[in-house]
């Protein structure tokens, strides 16, 4: 589901269509990801466990896919999110406060989380729009200054470290797979049930950037500003707009990081600023701004779930893990250029 | 990456010219303020010699940070490398009994060459810096625990121990080493035409390549000497702690950023400021030393690094928008 506003209207199906269906990145991550499951599961008869492979990678997916979408929402825009762990770390510090202090149902505590992170996300929107100052640099202070503020705000509101304290629900998040759930005889599939949370995520961005208005605009913002302020695009609070989707998003990663922890603590999204780029750029989304992928970003996600895992049993030191996703994601890239490049010779126009 | 308007570049010039005038008043401003509420204590010399130590390896790392960004281009492999070649020439005196100038050549040689690779995959697979160096970043990071895990190496040759923690004059010997290599990256920009080539490239690409510069090598050159400067601050940090693992680096990439942003240079490339780069650093290391001196809580250091990067950049872009007229 490439969303592509470059081109006119009437002419985006034909250019797709002449394009070799080999050229399309997607069906490239999509064999990768099939050949790999086949080579591990081959190597190691546990990657098909569903209790210890199969389950835990679909909580753990839920989560780095929403932390791509969360990035992906701004490069939409051809801006970053240098501050999504801390966004994450933020929302979830005012999640577990409610569950803490007002003792908040689940559901209510993850609204106020969600509120704080699309909040935060919207400030770094609106210092971007009204100065002009470049994203990365707007970010990459708010991190710096998040960092120190998520610190302090634990130290003084909670024991130091974490909040503990669980609302009814959190722990069948946490635990239960829909196949804890039966009505009569059936029951559901072995699948976690934060993985649904994160699958609404992806079909809402996925049908803002491809059939609402605001994100037609947003799209049309990223890919020439210029052309879009003089269609009469509020390009300025298009900005804010992705940059509080991206800061909500983050905030419910953050959320289903918890979920999976069992706790709200100040590292939550210590690890999301990297994962945050490879599942977007491994499905094909452009830093340039115009283009998104949600589902690239989603085979993106799982491309390096299935690489971690993977490697996980074969018994990989954590380093090990590092080099092959750095030498995957530089793999992936350049034969996504060559492909282009093969695809330009036969005449197609990209 | 953005929109980022372009100046008129006589306009940077004088900005550029101010900003590193505002940072050098604030750092002696910082530095009087701080030395006259700690009643004199930062004067003594050990408190002025810790001051200049720890300011060696920002300063050079946010010079490493500056040149790929003179030519528009970012480097996140960075921190890893500068811990990647801090432990290869540790184990290179330890585990290989190399000597010590052999070994410190040789990380210097291995910065070099990362960097040379990260210019080079850039040039070649035209996939942009940022996602080049962070694919490289990830592959640094796990080879840096591949060198010896995540064991600590120590007890390596007692003279460049001796030399790092040494100090001539009162002056810590490695600050002088990061004036040194400021002052030749100064000269660089300044005086040689590779490094005036390599701003051209960064200024204006398609006028840089009409002019018959080749915008390939510019990115080439900037990416190795980023790796080899990477490469110095590894090596001041083996010569100055005295001990080294393979968690060096990770808190290294946000405060290469920092320093060359608030020292006045564009991100779209074009313009660096190694004075300025200079300054910030020293500036965010009072901040540092700020926190040690009144017991404050560590984490107030990063909100404030954070609040001033912004505000400088705020700052700037207020100005230019003042004098330049349109921006």
């Amino acid at each position: 589901m490439v969303t592509d506003v470059m081109e006119p209207q009437t002419e985006v199906r034909p250019t797709v269509a002449t394009l070799p269906f080999w050229a399309n990145p997607r069906l490239g991550l999509l064999v990768v990801i099939a050949v790999l499951v086949v080579v591990f599961s081959s190597l190691r008869s546990s990657f098909l466990n569903v209790d210890l492979t199969i389950v835990p990678m679909q909580a753990d997916l839920s989560v780095f896919v929403v932390v791509g979408l969360a990035q992906l929402a701004v490069l939409s825009l051809g801006h970053m999110n240098m501050a999504v762990g801390r966004m994450a770390a933020i929302s979830g510090f005012a999640t577990g406060y409610a569950y803490d202090k007002w003792s908040a149902p689940l559901v209510v505590g993850l609204l106020v989380g969600l509120a704080v992170g699309a909040l935060v996300g919207a400030l770094a929107g609106w210092i971007i729009a009204a100065t002009g100052v470049n994203s990365f640099v707007v970010t990459l202070a708010m991190d710096f200054g998040l960092l120190g503020l998520v610190s302090l705000l634990y130290s003084r509101f909670s024991d130091g470290v974490a909040f503990h304290v669980r609302p009814a629900g959190m722990d069948a998040l946490r635990f239960d797979t829909f196949s804890d759930y039966c009505s009569g005889n059936v029951c559901g599939p072995q699948v976690p049930l934060v993985v649904p949370i994160a699958l609404v995520a992806a079909v809402v961005v996925g049908l803002l950037f491809r059939r609402f208005r605001v994100g037609r605009e947003i799209l049309m913002t990223g890919s020439n500003l210029r052309a879009a302020a003089l269609s009469g695009i509020p390009t300025g609070r298009r900005i804010v707009q992705a940059h509080a989707l991206s800061g909500l998003l983050a905030g419910l990663a953050g959320f289903l990081l918890a979920a999976n922890n069992g706790a709200f603590s100040a590292n939550i999204g210590d690890q999301f600023l990297i994962p945050s780029f490879l599942g977007p750029v491994l499905g094909g989304t452009l830093l340039a701004g115009g283009a998104v992928s949600v589902i690239g970003t989603i085979l993106g996600a799982t491309l390096t779930e299935v690489i971690q895992t993977g490697l996980n049993l074969l018994q990989f030191q954590v380093q090990d893990l590092n080099v092959f996703i750095g030498l995957i994601l530089l793999a992936a890239l350049s034969l996504d250029r060559v492909r282009h490049v093969l695809a330009e010779r036969r005449g197609a126009r990209i | 990456m953005t929109v980022l308007e372009r100046f008129d570049r006589a306009t940077i010039q004088t900005s550029l010219r101010s900003t590193e005038f505002t940072l050098a008043v604030l750092a002696a401003v910082g530095f009087t303020v701080l030395a006259s509420t700690t009643h004199g204590n930062l004067l003594t010399a050990d408190t002025l010699k810790a001051l200049f130590q720890f300011l060696a390896v920002p300063m050079v790392i946010g010079l490493a940070q500056m040149v790929v960004l003179g030519v528009g281009q970012m480097n996140l492999s960075v921190g890893v490398l500068t811990g990647f070649c801090s432990v290869i020439t540790a184990y290179l005196m330890v585990q290989s009994g190399w000597p010590a100038w052999l070994a410190v050549l040789a990380a210097l040689v291995v910065g070099l060459g990362v960097g040379t690779v990260n210019g080079l995959l850039v040039v070649l697979t035209r996939i942009n810096g940022f996602i080049v160096t962070l694919a490289t970043m990830t592959i640094i990071s796990g080879l840096r625990y591949g060198v010896h895990g995540t064991a600590t190496f120590q007890n390596y040759s007692p003279q460049l121990v001796r030399l790092g923690q040494g100090s001539v004059l009162g002056v810590p010997a490695i600050f002088i080493g990061a004036v040194i290599v400021a002052g030749l990256l100064a000269v660089f920009f300044r005086r040689m035409s590779a490094g005036r080539r390599l701003l051209a490239s960064g200024g204006n690409p398609l006028a840089a390549r009409l002019s018959g510069i080749s915008n390939d090598r510019s990115i080439v050159i900037a990416h190795a000497l980023s790796g080899l400067l990477a490469g110095v601050a590894g090596v001041f940090i083996v010569a100055s702690s005295g001990s080294v693992n393979a968690s060096i680096g990770d808190d290294l990439l946000l405060p290469s950023f920092a320093a060359p942003i608030i020292g006045g240079v564009a991100l779209a490339g074009g313009v660096v400021s190694v004075l300025g780069t200079c300054l910030a650093a020293f500036l965010i290391r009072l901040v540092d030393v700020a926190q040690a001196q009144y017991g404050i809580n560590p984490r107030w250091v990063d909100l404030i690094v954070g609040a001033v990067v912004l505000g400088a950049v705020l700052i700037s872009q207020l100005r230019s928008r003042v004098s330049g007229g349109s921006p």
